[in-house]
C-alpha cells in the first residue's frame, strides 16, 4: 500500500513537472494553425468516406441515383433507416440472434485471446522456459501466413475435431492468433523491468501472482489496444463455408444480404454499415480513454 | 568425515534449487500452454500439411483427399507454364517493399506530431484510427468495391482506366468524375487521381502503426528531451540520439505489423490467383505451391530484415 502512495506521489510530481514545462515551450499561434492546418489535410482522407456513408445513409432515393453524385444531401431523409426492419423481418432468423451471435463471439473471443496471448507472451518476455527462442520463431514466422493458406488443411482438422457449424469455429481458431503475443511481448519487453519481476519473486509472488498484479496492470495499455485490435477483427468475421444453419451466423452475414440486394437497396445498405461501425468505434472510445489516462510507465525505471 | 560434512549442504542447495526451477518452470509451461495447442492444431498442422500439398498432387474425391508425392513438379509447373504466375508474383514483392517504408515513415511522421500537445489532439487521432474501424468486412465491401451496380465511393486501387469507364449514380464518390465535371485539364485529372489513391492507400493502413507509435512514444521519459534541451540539443539531434533509439522495440512491432497488413490485403495478386485456384476448381496443390513460393521469398527477406535489426540497431541503441 506505501508504495502505491509513494508511486502516486511521483506521478503527480510528474504530471506537474509536465504541465509546467508545457507551459514554458508552448508553440506560437502560427504554429498551432499550421498544424492543426496540417493535420486537417491529411485527416480528410480518413474522415471523408465516413462522412460520405452517414451522409448517404439519409439521400432520398432520387438523390442517390444523381449523376455526377453530389457529395451533400439536399433533403435528408430517415427512410433508409426505418426500411430497415422491414429489410431484416425478411430474414429467416429474427435480427436479435444475429445481433447475440456477433456480441457471444466478439467479447468471449476477445477476452480469452487477450488472456491467453498476455499468459503466453508474459512466459517468453520474462523466464527463461527450455525452446523459448523456438517458440518466439514460430510466433514471427506465423505472423506472414494469413488465412488463405491455411484455409484447406483447417477445414480437414476443423471437420475432425466436429467443429463445423458450431460457435467454436468462430471461437478457437482465433485464440491463438500469434499477432497477439507479439504486441505484448513488445509491450512487456518495454515496459516490464526485470528487476520488478525479480524483486516480486524475492518477496514471495508466484508466477501467477506475479502476471495479475504487476505485469498486467503496467501493460494496460498494451492489452487494451490489443482488445481493441481484436474486436474489430472479430466483429466483421464471416465464415466462408464453415457454417451453414442460419441461427450461427453473424451481423456481417446479415448485413451482407441487405447489401446485396444493389442499386435499389444503395441507401438501406449505407444505412446499415453506419450501424455496424458503431461498436468497434464505442471499444475505441473506451479504450482510448484509458490509454491516455493511465500513460503508463509505472513501476520502477 | 570432513568431505561428508561438506557434501551435505551442498546436495541439500542443489535439491532445493532443482525444486525451485522444476516449479518455476512447470507454471511457466501451465502458462504458455493454452496458446501452444492452439497454434499446433491451428496453425503447425496446417502449415506441415500444405507444405505437403505443395509438393504432391491432390486428388479430391467426394469426402476424401489422396496425396501422391511428386517434388518439385508444381514449382515447375508455375514458373514455367502458369502465364500470369511469375508477374504477379514480382508485381506483389515489389509493391510490398515499395509500401513497406513508406507506410512506416509517415505513420512515424504522424504520430510524432499526434503526440505534441496542442488543441483537439483526441479529436485528431480518433481521426487518423477511423480507417481501422471502417475498414473491416462489410463496410469496405461497399466502399471498394462494386456491388451490382453500386458504384465504388471511393477506388482504391490506381487503375485510372477503369475509373473513366465506370459511370451512372448509384451513390459513387469516385475523385475522377468529380474532377472530370469540374472540367480540368485530362492529364490533370490523372495526376491528381492518381496522387490522391496513393495518398489514400498510405494513409488507410497508417492506423494502426500510428497507434502503436504514439503508446512508443508516450512510454519515453520526459525527463530526457528535458536533459537535451539543458546541453543544447537540437530537434533532430533529439530524433536521432532520444526518440529513435527509444522507439526501437516499437519500431519492429510496427514494421513486422505493417509487413502482415501489406501481405494480407486483398489486393495482393498473388493471394487473388491463388485463392481463385483454390475455389473455383478445387486445385490446392497448384495453389499451394504459389503461396508457399511467395511466402518463402517474402519470409527470406523479412527473416533478414529482423536478424539483421536485432542484431545492429537494437545493440547499438541499447
Amino acid at each position: 500500500m506505501e508504495l502505491t502512495a509513494k508511486q502516486k506521489k511521483q506521478q503527480l510530481k510528474l504530471k506537474t513537472a509536465r504541465r509546467d514545462q508545457y507551459k514554458r515551450y508552448t508553440r506560437s499561434t502560427g504554429g498551432n494553425v499550421l498544424y492543426t492546418l496540417f493535420l486537417l489535410i491529411f485527416g480528410l482522407y480518413s474522415v471523408l468516406p465516413m462522412i460520405y456513408m452517414v451522409v448517404t445513409s439519409f439521400k432520398p432515393l432520387d438523390e442517390l441515383l444523381v449523376f455526377p453524385p453530389r457529395f451533400f444531401v439536399i433533403r435528408p431523409t430517415p427512410a433508409n433507416y426505418q426500411i430497415l426492419p422491414s429489410l431484416l423481418d425478411n430474414l429467416s432468423v429474427p435480427f436479435s440472434r444475429y445481433l447475440f451471435n456477433s456480441l457471444f463471439i466478439s467479447i468471449v473471443t476477445t477476452v480469452l485471446h487477450v488472456l491467453v496471448a498476455s499468459m503466453a507472451a508474459f512466459i517468453l518476455a520474462k523466464t527463461n522456459i527450455k525452446f523459448k527462442n523456438v517458440i518466439f520463431a514460430v510466433v514471427q514466422f506465423s505472423l506472414l501466413y494469413n488465412a488463405y493458406t491455411l484455409e484447406v488443411p483447417r477445414y480437414i482438422i476443423y471437420s475432425s475435431l466436429h467443429m463445423i457449424d458450431t460457435y467454436w469455429i468462430y471461437i478457437l481458431p482465433a485464440i491463438p492468433s500469434s499477432m497477439g503475443v507479439f504486441l505484448m511481448k513488445q509491450f512487456m519487453d518495454a515496459n516490464v523491468p526485470d528487476p520488478l519481476i525479480e524483486a516480486a519473486r524475492i518477496d514471495g509472488a508466484g508466477t501467477m501472482r506475479t502476471f495479475w498484479q504487476i505485469v498486467m496492470p503496467i501493460v494496460k495499455d498494451g492489452w487494451l489496444t490489443l482488445t481493441l485490435f481484436e474486436f474489430i477483427g472479430l466483429w466483421s468475421i464471416t465464415p466462408t463455408g464453415t457454417i451453414f444453419s442460419e441461427s450461427l451466423k453473424t451481423l456481417p452475414y446479415a448485413a451482407a444480404n441487405i447489401v446485396q440486394g444493389g442499386l435499389t437497396r444503395a441507401g438501406a445498405s449505407m444505412a446499415v454499415s453506419c450501424i455496424m461501425m458503431i461498436p468497434p468505434i464505442l471499444v475505441y472510445l473506451v479504450s482510448q480513454r484509458s490509454v491516455t489516462q493511465t500513460m503508463s510507465s509505472a513501476g520502477i525505471k | 568425515m570432513e568431505s561428508k560434512v561438506i557434501q551435505i549442504p551442498d546436495l541439500d542447495k542443489k535439491r532445493r534449487v532443482k525444486g525451485i526451477e522444476s516449479k518455476k518452470s512447470m507454471y511457466g509451461r501451465m502458462f504458455i500452454l493454452p496458446w501452444c495447442i492452439g497454434m499446433a492444431f491451428f496453425f503447425i498442422i496446417p502449415l506441415i500439411q500444405s507444405l505437403i500439398y505443395s509438393f504432391s498432387t491432390v486428388i479430391v474425391d467426394p469426402g476424401e483427399m489422396s496425396t501422391q508425392w511428386v517434388g518439385l513438379d508444381n514449382y515447375k509447373t508455375i514458373l514455367n507454364e502458369d502465364p500470369t504466375y511469375t508477374d504477379n508474383l514480382i508485381s506483389a514483392v515489389t509493391s510490398f517493399f515499395r509500401s513497406l517504408p513508406i507506410v512506416v515513415i509517415v505513420s512515424l511522421i504522424l504520430a510524432m506530431v499526434l503526440n505534441q500537445k496542442f488543441k483537439g489532439r483526441t479529436f485528431f487521432r480518433a481521426i487518423y484510427f477511423l480507417p481501422v474501424i471502417i475498414a473491416t468486412g462489410v463496410v469496405m465491401q461497399l466502399l471498394t468495391k462494386n456491388l451490382n451496380g453500386v458504384d465504388a465511393i471511393i477506388t482504391l486501387s490506381a487503375d485510372t482506366t477503369n475509373t473513366y469507364t465506370s459511370s451512372g449514380g448509384g451513390g459513387g464518390m469516385d475523385f475522377t468524375t468529380i474532377l472530370n465535371s469540374l472540367r480540368f485539364p485530362e492529364d490533370i485529372t490523372k495526376t491528381m487521381s492518381s496522387l490522391i489513391t496513393s495518398i489514400f492507400n498510405t494513409l488507410w493502413s497508417c492506423g494502426i502503426p500510428i497507434i502503436l507509435f504514439i503508446s512508443g512514444l508516450q512510454t519515453i521519459p520526459e525527463q530526457l528531451y528535458e536533459a537535451s534541451k539543458v546541453e543544447g540539443a537540437t530537434k533532430w539531434e533529439e530524433f536521432w540520439y532520444i526518440t529513435l533509439p527509444m522507439l526501437a522495440q516499437t519500431l519492429l512491432l510496427v514494421i513486422v505489423f505493417s509487413m502482415i497488413d501489406l501481405l494480407t490485403s486483398n489486393t495482393n495478386p498473388v493471394l487473388n490467383q491463388a485463392y481463385q485456384y483454390m475455389n473455383d476448381s478445387a486445385v490446392y496443390d497448384i495453389s499451394g505451391a504459389m503461396l508457399w513460393l511467395f511466402f518463402a521469398i517474402v519470409a527470406g527477406t523479412v527473416g533478414i530484415v529482423i536478424f539483421l535489426y536485432t542484431k545492429l540497431l537494437l545493440k547499438r541503441w541499447s
